[in-house]
């Protein structure tokens, strides 16, 4: 069964209990600078407060609602889409969507190409460029917690219940409960968007206004350049016979060259 | 070399073909044989346990994690470092469970992270994650500056906590030493929170025999406000209760406001050029001293370049550090004297410092101020007020007056109980204190830290230290403080006069509308 | 500055007369001081990573190195293709002339390319990852397979002029082995020109749809194709100076108008793809990137197809302005696809990015290598004065010179 995180936007109080939990558990190291920034700072950031060591990042979003200003804080981090472009665009198999959800990376595969950046739809893969040696990071979602039936470590300490793991199918069906319950915007963030993610998101506000991406196709990005790889050694092989042909044939009559 | 170039004639089509063969096999191989390696979950970048190191204990160890509580970054008191925390939950237990502020508000937020600024989380954060905002260069630059006049006031329960930050045995009182040690760190006039304690009795009790003669048409029970935590509380979760709070100031507040007004008058100093600094138990200080309110000189000068009357609050903590940087051996330093005017306070002043204290003071004042003797020796020593209960019950006989049902809160919880019970109308009380720490100001958000979480243990052995100071001293009533009555006969004539009521009395606001508070069980 | 220095080599010195030449020139000592600048940044780059050396940043992962390496170097080299199949396959004699030194800057460009991606590439060690986890799903992993193979093809294509040379014995079986390789040699590229574009057709929704478009593979390889002619004639003046010789204008106009043809069905195609994806209005919008849209088209197609089908690609002067509009076209187009296509999307939150000069030494030592390889190479194997007719014995000097020296 496919696993999900339900963010529930009006429940988080930002306390990045979240973000922390994320450093602890995945030994990220901090950064004397980037530490100082609040959240909405990060917000205003254009790499969104995500970097090589900040797998997911906390950001405040000052937004109207019935004519009162208020502070909404959207916890950002990698989708987990369901049909990953990261996984399809990484050409040495160092990316992989789990069968329990986690989109993993595995560095020791990695050529640096960055391709799965370029690909990403959310823009949320980041590269260690300082590093002589770097690699791609972004939140894995607890692979080696979630493949043992565990929650992953951000859920784990939420103190309000704004970040929920379970089942995804589940988490979807609560989601549109709490949107009817709650009068929130009726869309759920992650259920079609690119193919689907395993991280789905609920709002009161506008999503437009917390800087998600909500033009974003509805279709597997995958499914943009499958077709393509699935015809490319046919027409290959169709193409090499017509030339092979062409060139007997054109030979044929002819002193060869040189 | 001639060999070489003779193995490259002979190199025979054979050869070549085997060469070429050889490679594609190897490269087919290699390629199937490869073909399966993938990213795995086992493979994967990030962690396989919590941080050990956080924890200092082994990575199997089952780390019970459980989050934390949010701190605005511009809170005015506390500051959190996110490298330190290891998201113990200890925060979100002092704050939920104790003082009763998170958890305890509607989800989602509006604008306003819900705190009061009590910075009990900082004494309940065992990794020292949370901390008071430090303005301690603030001060130093004050000082550095030879055109300011920098006046300092140290509040009734720095004295029995600050010797801890230099090793002294908890509750030790270094007065003396801590007079010496601001007067060596540049301050230029060091005054006594204690007096304006004293004063605030005067007012406060004024207050609240007005209120039960019903010369004041304000509700009982009155309540105290020389906590600002508490005051805050009120604010955010009993904005119906704001006129059961009295309107005095706190002897913080007030000790700046006469700085920057009676002292300047009377020394004849540029209150423009005043620099006042408070040294408090307290984080929720920093809060209150930034207040919009709290602009009385200001106000009384009609001057717009006077600075509130309190600049900078700095807690006990913080003025250890501040003797630390400066290297003074803070032990061997000999006793110093209070500057005079605004330095002198009685034993009533002094028990400010503890839960209870500000009850036992007021008591003893409105016996006088009724009866205009003594007080009996059971008010001396008002029993059952003392001690570390968090709500303690007590009936106070002044005659004219007759019982007067008193009761002593500290730690908002408790708080939220008391105010829901009179909120439903059976609240037997005509006046109450309430101090947002439990313990009192002995055990508040900006003394040394000396437990975590803080025991009752440690803060008897301050709170008898401060007993202690009231039991030896000579002047016990705040009416008896001199300085009190010259105050009054040089500059503000009389308790709750016209110009009392401007300089030592304050409003408040309802911070309702910042939040949605969640619905109390108990109503 | 006409120093001819003249290496010997001493193993064959005593089968044969072995020598090998390389004239210093003003233009050819700048060359070697970029190349020498640029593997310096190229050490930094290794040593302190990618952030030492580029302004890359997570919002541009991909910069110039891949505009320019890359995507323009792949692109540049594709008339070696163009023209294999038009002079092996289709056998077209009469451009035969050209055939040789178009597939030594094909070869060139293709090694350029893959020298730049093992700079570019973060994890350059890794670089047979591909070879053996396949993640066949990538658009890239075409790419790679083909431009890989494709580069050790060509450097078997090469051993075949080589060989002429050095390793005399290998030859007859490298000349065997030409059919085979011309055919794999030309179906590669083939397809890798067409992925390349087929790259950006993930980023649906971050490319501007000026360029964003299904017909993103036919786009590239039709460019790649018709960049071809450009490139021989932008190369050939510029050889033509240096080595003194010059290409006959009936070869390059047959080419030009070759050419032109792939032009006027990009031309139309391109249309096409506005008037299904309705994009005539951000077309004609003439911001910044519909200013650089239509130049492309109308600098690098449309004028060309102009010249190419009026008498003016009778004249040397046409044919050059032919070139060069051709290239500049296709620079400008590989350049809007990687920069001004994302830069709305990419920036749209302040990001920003402008390549370091540093970047720039980098990509302009890889072309300087290749300049200085090529001049090397058409000095010392029978590359320029090639012609099928003659007997490729006979044009062996005694010494080995094949280059006609400048005066």
């Amino acid at each position: 069964m496919s696993k999900g995180i339900l963010v529930d936007i009006p429940k988080c109080i930002g306390c990045e209990s979240c973000s922390v939990a994320c450093k602890l558990w995945n030994e990220l190291p901090w950064d004397s600078q980037e530490k100082n920034k609040t959240a909405e700072d990060r917000a205003k950031e254009p790499n969104k407060g995500l970097w090589p060591d900040e797998w997911t990042s906390i950001n405040r979003y000052d937004v109207k609602k019935n004519g009162s200003s208020v502070g909404r804080y959207v916890k950002t981090q990698c989708f987990h889409c369901e049909d990953p472009a990261c996984v399809s665009a990484c050409f040495s198999k160092a990316l992989k969507k789990l069968p329990e959800g986690p989109v993993v990376y595995d560095q020791k595969l990695c050529v640096g190409c960055r391709y799965c950046m370029m690909a990403c739809p959310f823009d949320i893969l980041r590269y260690e460029w300082k590093k002589a040696i770097p690699g791609v990071s972004k939140c894995q979602m607890c692979p080696s917690r979630v493949t043992n039936n565990q929650e992953t470590a951000c859920t784990s300490v939420c103190p309000t219940g704004a970040i929920t793991f379970g089942d995804r199918d589940q988490l979807l069906a609560e989601a549109k409960k709490r949107i009817k319950d709650n009068g929130y915007v009726n869309r759920v963030f992650g259920e079609k968007e690119a193919g689907g993610t395993s991280w789905l998101y609920i709002s009161d506000v506008p999503f437009e206004d917390l800087r998600f991406r909500t033009d974003v196709t509805t279709k597997s990005l995958p499914s943009y350049t499958e077709g393509y790889m699935k015809l490319t050694p046919f027409i290959g092989g169709t193409w090499a016979a017509v030339l092979a042909g062409l060139y007997i044939y054109n030979n044929k009559n002819k002193e060869p060259l040189e | 070399m001639a060999s070489k170039a003779g193995q490259v004639k002979k190199l025979s089509r054979r050869s070549f073909l085997k060469i070429v063969g050889g490679a594609s096999l190897t490269g087919v191989s290699l390629s199937l044989a490869g073909c399966g390696e993938v990213a795995t979950a086992d493979s994967a970048a990030g962690g396989k346990g919590w941080m050990p190191a956080q924890y200092n204990a082994p990575g199997s160890w089952p780390t019970n994690v459980r989050g934390r509580v949010p701190i605005d970054p511009l809170n005015p008191s506390i500051v959190r470092d996110d490298q330190k925390c290891i998201l113990c939950g200890q925060c979100i237990e002092v704050c939920e469970k104790v003082q009763s502020v998170f958890g305890n508000y509607e989800l989602p937020i509006k604008n306003e992270f819900v705190c009061v600024n009590c910075g009990q989380c900082t004494q309940w954060c065992p990794s020292g994650a949370i901390s008071e905002r430090d303005e301690t260069d603030k001060v130093f630059k004050a000082i550095a500056d030879p055109n300011v006049t920098v006046v300092v006031q140290t509040a009734p329960a720095t004295r029995i906590g600050l010797g801890e930050e230099f090793g002294l045995p908890v509750g030790t009182n270094v007065q003396g030493k801590q007079v010496a040690a601001l007067r060596k760190l540049g301050f230029d006039v060091i005054f006594d929170t204690n007096f304006t304690a004293d004063l605030t009795i005067m007012e406060e009790g004024t207050e609240l025999l007005k209120r039960v003669k019903g010369d004041l048409k304000k509700p009982l029970p009155q309540l105290t406000s020389c906590c600002p935590g508490w005051v805050k509380f009120v604010e955010y979760f009993y904005p119906e209760l704001i006129p059961n709070l009295s309107s005095a100031k706190s002897p913080q507040q007030m000790e700046g406001t006469l700085m920057k007004t009676y002292y300047a008058e009377k020394k004849n100093v540029d209150p423009k050029k005043i620099f006042s600094v408070a040294i408090m138990p307290c984080t929720a200080k920093k809060f209150e001293c930034q207040r919009p309110e709290m602009v009385s000189a200001q106000k009384e000068l009609k001057d717009n370049k006077v600075t509130p009357d309190v600049d900078v609050v700095l807690t006990t903590r913080e003025l250890a550090r501040m003797i630390k940087r400066s290297g003074i051996d803070f032990a061997s330093l000999p006793d110093d004297q209070y500057d005079q005017l605004m330095g002198t306070g009685t034993g009533a002043g002094v028990i400010f410092g503890t839960t209870g204290g500000v009850m036992e003071a007021a008591a003893r004042s409105a016996y006088y101020l009724v009866t205009g003797q003594q007080p009996p020796s059971a008010l001396w020593d008002l029993t059952p007020v003392r001690g570390m209960q968090g709500v303690k019950d007590a009936t106070v006989n002044i005659p004219g007056i007759g019982n007067m049902r008193v009761a002593v809160i500290s730690g908002l919880a408790n708080a939220r109980t008391v105010m829901d019970q009179i909120k439903g109308g059976n609240a037997p009380w005509d006046f109450i204190e309430v101090m947002a720490c439990p313990g009192g100001c002995e055990y508040g958000g900006g003394q040394p830290r000396a437990a975590a979480p803080p025991s009752d243990e440690v803060r008897n052995r301050r709170a008898a230290s401060l007993y202690q100071i009231d039991a030896k001293a000579t002047l016990r009533n705040s009416y008896d403080n001199p300085q009190i009555k010259e105050v009054y006969a040089d500059f503000l004539t009389a308790p709750m006069s016209e110009k009392a009521e401007e300089l030592l009395h304050t409003t408040y606001i309802s911070r309702a509308s910042e939040f949605i508070a969640k619905k109390s069980d108990n109503m | 500055m006409d120093i001819i220095t003249t290496f010997e080599k001493e193993a064959g010195k005593k089968h044969h007369s072995l020598r090998w030449r390389f004239r210093l020139t003003p233009m050819r000592l700048v060359f070697m001081a970029i190349a020498v600048a640029a593997i310096a940044v190229i050490l930094v780059r290794f040593i302190f990573g990618l952030g030492a050396a580029t302004n890359l940043n997570d919002q541009w992962p991909w910069g110039l190195w891949i505009a320019f390496d890359v995507l323009l170097g792949v692109a540049l080299a594709g008339g070696g293709y163009g023209t294999c199949l038009i002079i092996y396959v289709l056998r077209r004699d009469k451009f035969y002339s050209i055939a040789r030194s178009t597939m030594l800057t094909s070869l060139l460009g293709y090694i350029v390319v893959v020298l730049g991606l093992l700079i570019e590439v973060g994890q350059w060690f890794n670089f047979w990852r591909p070879y053996v986890s396949w993640g066949h799903t990538s658009v890239l992993f075409e790419v790679f397979w083909c431009v890989s193979c494709y580069t050790v093809i060509q450097i078997l294509e090469f051993c075949e002029v080589a060989t002429e040379k050095v390793f005399r014995g290998l030859h007859k079986y490298l000349k065997k082995a030409m059919p085979v390789l011309l055919i794999v040699g030309i179906t590669l590229p083939t397809l890798h020109q067409s992925s390349l574009g087929e790259l950006f057709y993930i980023m649906v929704g971050k490319e501007n749809p000026l360029w964003w478009s299904v017909f993103l593979p036919p786009f590239f390889l039709l460019s790649s194709f018709f960049v071809g002619a450009g490139m021989i004639i932008v190369e050939s003046s510029l050889a033509g100076k240096a080595f003194n010789h010059k290409v006959e204008i009936p070869v390059l106009r047959g080419l030009v108008r070759i050419s032109g043809g792939a032009m006027i069905l990009y031309l139309i195609l391109k249309i096409v793809d506005m008037a299904v994806k309705g994009t005539f209005a951000n077309a004609f919008a003439f911001d910044l990137p519909s200013i650089l849209f239509l130049s492309e088209l109308l600098f690098g197609v449309i004028i060309p197809i102009i010249i190419a089908f009026s008498s003016l690609s009778g004249t040397r002067k046409g044919l050059l302005w032919f070139g060069v509009l051709d290239v500049a076209g296709v620079i400008l187009n590989r350049f809007d696809v990687v920069f001004t296509g994302m830069g709305k999307y990419l920036n749209q939150y302040g990001g920003h990015y402008f390549p370091a000069w540093t970047e720039f030494i980098v990509s302009l030592g890889l072309v300087s290598i290749a300049c200085l390889a090529y001049l090397f190479i058409v000095e010392n194997f029978n590359i320029i004065e090639h012609r099928g007719t003659e007997a490729v014995e006979g044009t062996t000097t005694e010494n080995g010179d094949y280059a006609v020296t400048a005066k």
